[in-house]
């Protein structure tokens, strides 16, 4: 790799580049040829793939244009939500995922166009562009330093003697120093009093964890599930987060699923089956009709022996007989999505069923067992996903040293809560607005409590990058599949829905999207399929 | 590399720029031309999905940490700062914004810097411009905080000057700023558009009655233009990444419906501008690409500062291109880096 342009996010090979200076000047020659109000309006409808990938860039961008110069039919007129340029698919060389779409429908969670909705039929093409992502895929170097992004949101005195204090206290709590830990968190008590905002409340949640450390009050663990499911679903109205996983990852299922006229979704934390209500109206109304779609639900046991996954699955198929989707649920009850065989889930042959796997926030868990890991990964692959879709916190709160992961997760919570702080609910329903905040500032807290508290295999909160994310993809024997510009302008639409969403960034990295506070990126969605 | 870098690339241009530079820029150019509508619109979802951003960093990466600050809630306005760290380890995270007198017994200048991108394209946190002010740590052994200033056609003028002028202020306000003698040093530096809100700012600081003293602008490629065609724009006009009709859309984005490129904004010495006779503005460090379409405004800036009476050093690179300075490979880069520190080193 050419190192001074990869200092500046481009993977180009210093062998390859005249190769790429040529097909610039190609490209540049093809724009200028393209009518004069015609190159922003075509080549923007594209969908990107990794911007870091010079050379498959300018590859994808040279036979789009190549493609609109021989196209036989008319543009697709003005009028209708979604018409096509006619483009001719059936050539090799050309990559399927440069579909040419025009996209003036609103913004609309249910249908999400893209190459989903123009399915391609030659699977030539596929092969050719798979092979384009892993070469630049495989050409990714991932340093193994840490970086610490850190927003800083409030440089108030009072504040910075908070931070001082709180990570003073961690320190004592790591040597053991209980004397010290006590007076201090008592300290901390008294400092967070006088601040105001997301500052105090992170800092009493902290407090509260370090105090719970030092006096080894561990909470109890796995609280009733309907309890915490509550919570997650007014964090879920609260704020974006689970609303960009589950749209981004439904993205990346659907562009999957295209040519499939059967599919089987396997949810690893099926909760209140939030997600997949979009999903199933973006099936239904794909041009030619929706495929059979099953969705097999994963949850943890129930306290009071209620069926709270089968519950899931009949509104689920109400919805799916209301929209006219063939629809199959299965629920199962794991402990442990290491206890889950694939022998369990009634798989049907790859050519008659395309599979998903779906993972948001649910992956970290096992990392607190050893061989819990690899034995679920093993199992993704013997299910022969189309796609691996997978979300999970951008953050290190895994770390060996507790002092590393205390002050990791003091500023990702910062960043999480003064993000809760700008966007609140409806304005119309204020009572109903600082409830489901209370409600996800106590979801969030559980999870403090469990990155600051626990050890063992009580920690289940064991988030970690996308860095290292990938590389345990990767060497567990997954490709990337790169999320495009369409997802991520969606998503960026999907954002500027939420009052006081100002401050909501998303951010393509390398063919994942992240989401964000500001300049801080909080979660990352990526998606995988098997390595050929 | 073992290959020699520099290549024609094309036979009709006998230009002689590193390969690796002239892929970088021409990227941009084409990418940016996808992204500019003739309407006047812009693709902001793509240009944000395009454009290569790196996080902050608080552990030293080369002797260099950087964080964010925001600065201003209501606008979102956000700075970055870069400080240079004596180790490798990484600072307690508490002490970000630690004292720069406690760390340095010299005076300690502070680089506000403008990133570059004809007011529409860029953040703070592109890769280009966070490489670019890390360099400026270490060689002015400066602290530098750079500006994530409103951009057009979104925003147009006077967004960027404000936001520049509202980071001006929070950092003469900083404590943890000042140096040993309990003055924030401030300079302004700036790229493109960023050399042309670096104009401005420090030109608001001198008229207004706020006694934020500027101690140098640094100017690269500065950003201006006016209604008459001028000899260079004619000649170089498409041969070297940049075209006048672009030049035009990118001011017909930032100034005011109805505004003419006449406007101060962007032609600060022609005939709607207020003079800078005994304005107590800045000395400047111009620095002019000879092959940048815009030259002949910046070297008209130039002339214009001197006959006003103000300092002016000018810098004029006969073979640089634009966004020379982005990428270590070339003469110019290092020749430019080295002005850079003597300037700020002659105030410092």
């Amino acid at each position: 790799m050419d190192e001074l342009l990869a200092v500046l996010g481009y993977k180009v090979r210093s062998s390859d580049m005249a190769d790429v200076a040529q097909k610039l000047e190609q490209l540049e020659m093809a724009m200028g040829t393209a009518q004069d109000d015609g190159i922003s309006h075509l080549a923007c409808d594209t969908i990107h793939y990794n911007p870091s990938d010079l050379s498959g860039w300018v590859d994808s961008m040279l036979s789009v244009l190549h493609n609109n110069s021989h196209s036989a039919g008319g543009n697709g007129g003005g009028g209708g939500s979604s018409s096509i340029s006619s483009m001719d698919f059936s050539t090799p060389t050309q990559s399927h995922k440069s579909a040419v779409f025009r996209d003036d429908s609103e913004y609309d969670l249910r249908a999400i166009p893209g190459v989903a909705a123009y399915p391609q039929a030659d699977e030539s093409d596929k092969d050719s562009c798979r092979k384009r992502m892993k070469t630049s895929a495989g050409g990714s170097s991932n340093s193994a330093e840490p970086t610490r992004p850190v927003v800083l949101i409030d440089s108030q005195e009072a504040g910075v003697r908070l931070v001082h204090t709180l990570l003073a206290c961690a320190e004592a709590v790591q040597q053991d120093n209980v004397k010290l830990a006590d007076a201090l968190v008592k300290h901390t008590g008294l400092l967070a009093a006088s601040q105001t905002g997301a500052m105090r409340k992170v800092a009493t949640y902290f407090a509260e964890a370090l105090a719970r450390r030092i006096y080894k009050i561990y909470p109890q663990d796995c609280l009733d599930p309907s309890y915490s499911d509550t919570l997650e679903m007014h964090f879920y109205e609260t704020c974006p987060y689970l609303k960009f996983a589950h749209f981004t990852a439904n993205q990346a299922i659907l562009e999957a699923f295209a040519t499939a006229n059967r599919v089987h979704v396997i949810d690893f934390g099926l909760k209140q089956g939030m997600q997949w209500p979009a999903l199933m109206q973006a099936l239904a109304l794909r041009p030619g009709g929706p495929p059979a779609f099953r969705l097999t639900g994963i949850g943890p046991p129930q306290p009071n022996n209620t069926d709270n996954l089968q519950q899931v699955g009949w509104k689920l198929a109400h919805l799916a007989e209301t929209i006219g989707v063939e629809f199959e649920f299965r629920g199962f009850v794991a402990n442990s999505l290491a206890d889950l065989e694939p022998e369990m889930l009634d798989l049907r042959p790859a050519d008659v069923e395309a599979v998903a796997v779906n993972s948001v926030f649910e992956l970290h868990r096992l990392l607190g067992r050893s061989a819990g890991m690899d034995k679920v990964l093993s199992t993704i692959k013997a299910m022969k996903p189309k796609i691996v879709t997978v979300v999970e916190q951008e953050a290190n709160h895994n770390g060996p040293v507790f002092v590393d992961r205390f002050t990791e997760a003091l500023h990702y919570y910062s960043s999480l809560f003064d993000s809760l702080e700008g966007s609140a609910a409806s304005p119309s329903s204020p009572t109903t607005a600082s409830q489901d905040l209370v409600m996800s500032e106590l979801y969030l807290g559980r999870q403090i409590c469990n990155v600051v508290a626990c050890e063992g295999g009580d920690r289940v909160e064991r988030h970690e990058t996308l860095t290292q994310w990938r590389a345990r993809m990767e060497s567990a024997g997954f490709d990337p599949v790169h999320l495009g510009s369409n997802a991520y302008k969606q998503a960026s639409m999907l954002l500027a829905l939420f009052a006081g969403g100002d401050g909501y960034r998303v951010e393509e990295n390398n063919g994942a999207l992240m989401l964000g506070w500001h300049t801080r990126p909080l979660i990352a969605t990526s998606a995988w399929q098997l390595a050929r | 590399m073992a290959r020699s870098n520099e290549v024609s690339i094309n036979e009709s241009k006998q230009m002689v720029v590193p390969l690796n530079t002239w892929v970088l820029i021409s990227n941009f150019k084409l990418a940016y031309n996808l992204l500019r509508r003739p309407d006047g619109t812009f693709n902001r979802h793509l240009a944000e999905f395009l454009d290569r951003k790196v996080a902050a960093n608080a552990n030293p990466v080369d002797r260099v940490f950087s964080f964010d600050v925001i600065v201003d809630r209501a606008t979102n306005l956000l700075c970055r700062i870069y400080r240079p760290s004596d180790t490798d380890d990484p600072p307690n995270v508490a002490d970000l914004e630690k004292p720069v007198k406690s760390e340095s017994s010299h005076t300690v200048p502070v680089i506000v810097f403008f990133h570059g991108g004809s007011f529409a394209h860029s953040s703070a946190n592109s890769a280009i411009y966070d490489t670019l002010c890390r360099r400026l740590v270490g060689l002015c052994k400066a602290v530098v905080v750079s500006v994530n200033y409103r951009r057009a056609p979104e925003h147009r003028y006077p967004c960027a000057y404000d936001d520049g002028w509202t980071v001006l202020n929070w950092v003469k306000s900083r404590t943890w700023l000042e140096s040993k003698d309990s003055k924030v040093h401030i300079f302004l530096a700036g790229d493109s558009s960023g050399g042309n809100i670096a104009h401005h700012v420090a030109l608001k600081a001198a008229e207004s009655e706020s006694g934020i003293e500027v101690l140098g602008n640094i100017l690269l490629n500065p950003m201006f233009g006016g209604e008459l065609r001028t000899e260079s724009e004619k000649r170089l006009d498409g041969k070297y990444f940049v075209s006048v009709q672009d030049r035009d859309w990118y001011w017909r984005a930032f100034l005011p419906d109805g505004a003419d490129r006449d406007h101060p904004a962007c032609n600060p010495f022609g005939p709607k501008a207020a003079s800078l006779v005994g304005v107590k503005f800045p000395k400047s460090l111009v620095v002019v690409a000879g092959l940048d379409l815009v030259q002949d405004w910046q070297m008209a800036y130039v002339e214009g500062l001197k006959e006003a009476g103000q300092q002016v050093k000018d810098l004029y690179l006969e073979k640089a291109t634009i966004g020379f300075y982005l990428l270590p490979n070339n003469a110019h880069f290092h020749t430019v880096m080295d002005e850079i520190k003597k300037f700020v080193g002659s105030i410092c």
